[in-house]
């Protein structure tokens, strides 16, 4: 599979404090790839090197392609070279995009359909249809400065699309949206992706993700604690999960019965209610429902949580933040 | 299916470059403080032309071909042009959308540059012109007309010290405020200190190697045509001042009076009456040469400084 971002052993250090240590990332191209971690965890300033705003301080990065940093071997002359040509087709779009607040939303995109090359005829076509899409219809011709700060972030994923790039890399899209504009993103993201495009979305946003994504990598400290599909990184949760069952009438059959199952650790009795800890995350509600019933109970309600991202995320998390130093 | 990266077509250095500048002209023209600075040079400009006609001063005909905007002009157009230029961007956080076009940090420095240049070329065509007819309507037919764009050009590369200084402040320190305090203590140490050297000190041939108005004296030519009379006192307009401020005015002196001598002096303020020392002579085309060379080194050497921290600047914003 072809990759449209790779990076090796990435590092950059801010003085004492390391925003990203040894970072491996490989962006499949088709992907819509989740780049998932806490605030702080390296995410922005990782971003900001395949974009070419910040320079690693070791590691290679390349994107689209294009060798952008050569890491420790790269020479001083050669850390002047600029690849502003691996950047035709890319769209970026900064946390809480800044533009220009005395240039109109179409002026805004004119000017930077020009710095892509794009004729005349490619401007008037494709302004009025990004401009219709992020719907900023009847806004365009007013100054970004007069612009909201949700109608930033939608010129700003306006911009991020002008070049119809192959690679969009979005930056917290969803941030400064209100639940409309936040809906409105994931579908844009999933649309954008069935034309082929390959979307890096960087999130804090865990159900976003898990909505839109079907790579992931979760980072913390700098460090990817996991990356892969989506479906393989959420079957990475280890440790017990919970079963919760309501009878009409608890009894000790029942608890009997519940604990003789194999995959049972620990059985908790509130009530007429049961918490049962499974050593399994598959779904195992049948087997203990048939359990329940054979010892003489009346199941009323049942619950198993199963196995997302957020439990996933949460325990990766917490296992880095025990392991190191604060 | 999108165009892969080696499937699109590269567009030439050039139709970036152009998309940067347009960006650039547009911003400048909007900026309140810019319009501002024009409106006040045309009120000084005013001043200068109807001032004189007050005090009924005699018919200047060379009034237009020895017009200059004056250092203090300079300093506020460069200061107005370039002061958030590049620091702005950063300011702003707009540096982060534009730099991550397909556009090289050299590309967006050049262009910023350029738009600054043609901003201020035209800014002063319109002063110069309107100086111009001011100088025809008040001072009557004018001479040596031909000469008025030597004093526009020599008046641009007076600014273009300013501008190169003022974008090197900014782009080090990404601060406007810096970039504007910064340049306006210069401009002080440099103009205001430089004159008062020049007035008490023997060494005032050092202030022609620093940005301002560098050492006075005053133009030895046969033909005085230039004293006006102010309420019966004729005052000679051949005086000269040797510095990177005066380029202009300097080279349509060269052009009148080639081979004319300057004969730099010092006004000895102590003695009484105060009495005027002579220095030194030097050539009028020795002159304008050595402030136009200043002028340049110092253009290159700020603008280099200016390049080089904007092109290793990291964007942690």
């Amino acid at each position: 599979m072809e990759l449209v971002i790779e990076t090796n052993n990435l590092t950059k250090r801010y003085g004492s404090l390391t925003a990203v240590n040894k970072l491996n990332l490989k962006v499949q191209r088709g992907s819509i790839h989740g780049f998932l971690g806490p605030n702080g965890a390296g995410k922005t300033t990782t971003i900001k090197i395949i974009v070419g705003l910040l320079r690693p301080d070791e590691g290679t990065v390349k994107v689209l392609g294009h060798e952008l940093h050569g890491g420790k071997n790269e020479g001083f002359l050669q850390s002047f070279r600029e690849h502003a040509d691996s950047r035709l087709g890319i769209g970026y779009m900064p946390e809480l995009p800044k533009f220009p607040k005395h240039l109109k939303g179409s002026e805004l995109l004119d000017i930077y359909g020009r710095m892509y090359g794009m004729t005349e005829q490619q401007r008037k076509e494709q302004i009025p249809k990004l401009i219709e899409m992020v719907g900023l219809t009847g806004r365009e011709n007013d100054l970004i400065g007069k612009y909201s700060k949700g109608m930033q972030q939608r010129i700003g994923i306006a911009q991020a699309l002008l070049n119809n790039p192959e690679l969009v890399i979005l930056d917290e899209p969803s941030l400064g949206l209100d639940p409309v504009g936040m809906v409105e993103v994931r579908e844009l993201v999933k649309n954008i992706a069935r034309e082929g495009v390959t979307v890096f979305v960087s999130s804090h946003l865990l159900f976003e993700v898990e909505q839109v994504c079907t790579d992931v990598t979760i980072i913390n400290r700098g460090t990817a604690l996991a990356s892969d599909t989506l479906q393989n990184v959420s079957g990475l949760l280890t440790g017990p999960a919970m079963i919760h069952v309501e009878v009409t009438q608890m009894s000790q059959n029942i608890i009997k019965a519940v604990k003789s199952l194999p995959f049972v650790s620990n059985v908790v009795q509130t009530g007429n209610t049961l918490v049962i800890q499974v050593t399994t995350h598959e779904n195992v509600r049948a087997q203990v429902s048939q359990a329940i019933t054979r010892a003489g109970g009346i199941i009323v309600d049942m619950s198993q949580k199963t196995s997302n991202l957020e439990d996933v995320f949460l325990q990766l998390v917490s296992k880095d933040q025990e392991g190191k130093p604060q | 299916m999108t165009a892969t990266n080696q499937e699109r077509p590269r567009p030439s250095w050039f139709t970036r470059f152009w998309a940067v500048v347009r960006y650039e002209m547009l911003w400048n023209i909007r900026k309140k403080k810019f319009i501002a600075i024009v409106i006040a040079a045309f009120v000084l400009v005013t001043v200068d032309l109807a001032l004189p006609a007050f005090f009924n001063v005699s018919k200047n005909p060379a009034f237009a071909a020895t017009f200059s905007v004056g250092n203090l002009v300079f300093f506020l157009i460069a200061l107005v042009t370039v002061m958030n230029s590049i620091s702005g961007e950063f300011e702003s956080g707009t540096i982060v959308p534009l730099l991550t076009k397909p556009v090289s940090r050299t590309m967006v420095f050049l262009a910023k540059v350029f738009a600054a240049f043609v901003i201020i070329l035209v800014t002063y065509t319109v002063l110069f012109i309107y100086s111009t007819v001011g100088g025809i309507v008040v001072y009557g037919p004018q001479d040596n007309l031909q000469l008025v764009p030597l004093a526009l050009l020599g008046n641009v590369i007076s600014t273009f010290v300013w501008v190169a200084i003022i974008l090197a402040i900014g782009s080090i320190s990404k601060s406007s405020l810096f970039a504007a305090l910064g340049g306006l203590v210069l401009f002080i140490a440099f103009v205001f200190a430089g004159s008062i050297i020049a007035s008490v000190s023997n060494e005032a041939g050092a202030l022609n190697y620093v940005p301002g108005v560098g050492a006075t004296g005053v133009l030895n030519v046969a033909q005085r045509s230039q004293n006006i009379t102010i309420q019966n006192i004729t005052v000679s307009m051949n005086s000269v001042s040797t510095g990177t401020d005066n380029i202009g005015t300097n080279l349509v002196n060269y052009a009148r009076y080639p081979s004319a001598t300057v004969n730099i002096t010092r006004t000895d303020v102590f003695s009484t009456p105060p009495k005027v020392i002579q220095l030194y002579t030097e050539s009028i085309g020795f002159i304008v040469l050595r402030s136009i060379a200043v002028a340049f080194a110092y253009i290159l050497v700020f603008l280099f400084v200016a390049w080089f921290a904007f092109k290793r600047a990291q964007i942690f914003e």
